[in-house]
C-alpha cells in the first residue's frame, strides 16, 4: 500500500463514516481520490436501482432491505420516497426490471459494505502489503 | 446444435433482453472491488478490465452450454 494512513485516526470512524456516507471513511483516512470514486459508483448504482423499480424497491422484501440498508445514509434518505412510492402505485413482481433493480440496489449495499471494511483495514493495518496478483 | 447456437446469440443481443443490465452492474462491481485492493489508477484499471471480462465470458459460456443442453436434448 503505498498511501499511509495518519495515526490518530480511528478506523471505527471510518467504518461508521462510510456507513453514513459512501467513500467517507476514505476521505476520513486522506484517500480522496478513491472516495470520490466509490461515492459516485455506489450512489449511482443505489440511484440506478431504485430507477429500474420506478423507485419502489427499497425495503419493498425486509430481507433485501438488510443488504441494501448497506449502503448507508443514501439508501436511508431514498427509504422514505421509495416507500412513498411503492404506497402509490403497484409493485409487479413479475417484472424482470423490478427484479433488477433490486439487484442493483441489494449490490450498492454490498459494494459499500467492502468499502467499509477496506477503509477500516487500511487504517487499523498501515502496514498492509497490497496485493500482487490481479 | 448450431440452430440452438444462433438461437442463443439472437436471445443474448436482443434490445428486449434484461440481461444487458448485467455488464453496467458487473463493471461497477469490479472497479470497486479491485479498487479496494489496488492504489495505481492504472492497475486498478486493468485488474478490473480483466475482472469484468473473466467474469462475463465465463457467464457467458455458461449461459451458452446450458441454453444448448435444454434445446439439444
Amino acid at each position: 500500500m503505498t498511501a499511509e494512513a495518519p495515526s490518530d485516526r480511528s478506523p471505527v470512524a471510518a467504518l461508521a463514516l462510510g456507513w453514513v456516507l459512501p467513500g467517507a471513511g476514505h476521505a476520513y483516512g486522506g484517500q480522496w481520490k478513491k472516495a470520490v470514486l466509490f461515492f459516485v459508483l455506489i450512489t449511482a448504482l443505489l440511484v440506478a436501482g431504485l430507477a429500474l423499480s420506478g423507485g419502489t424497491n427499497l425495503l419493498s422484501n425486509r430481507l433485501w432491505y438488510a443488504a441494501q440498508i448497506c449502503a448507508g445514509g443514501p439508501a436511508v434518505a431514498l427509504t422514505p420516497v421509495s416507500q412513498y412510492l411503492a404506497a402509490h402505485r403497484p409493485i409487479d413482481w413479475a417484472d424482470p426490471l423490478h427484479e433488477m433493480g433490486t439487484l442493483y440496489t441489494a449490490v450498492a449495499g454490498f459494494l459499500n459494505l467492502l468499502v467499509m471494511m477496506d477503509a477500516y483495514i487500511r487504517l487499523a493495518y498501515p502496514h498492509r502489503e497490497e496485493e500482487e496478483d490481479a | 446444435m448450431w440452430e440452438a447456437i444462433g438461437d442463443f446469440f439472437a436471445h443474448l443481443l436482443a434490445p428486449s433482453n434484461p440481461l444487458w443490465f448485467y455488464y453496467p452492474l458487473c463493471a461497477v462491481v469490479a472497479v470497486v472491488y479491485k479498487a479496494t485492493k489496488f492504489d495505481d489508477p492504472k492497475k486498478i484499471a486493468l485488474s478490473a478490465l480483466h475482472f469484468f471480462g473473466s467474469v462475463t465470458l465465463g457467464m457467458l459460456v455458461l449461459a451458452a452450454v446450458f441454453y444448448i443442453i435444454s434445446r439439444v436434448f
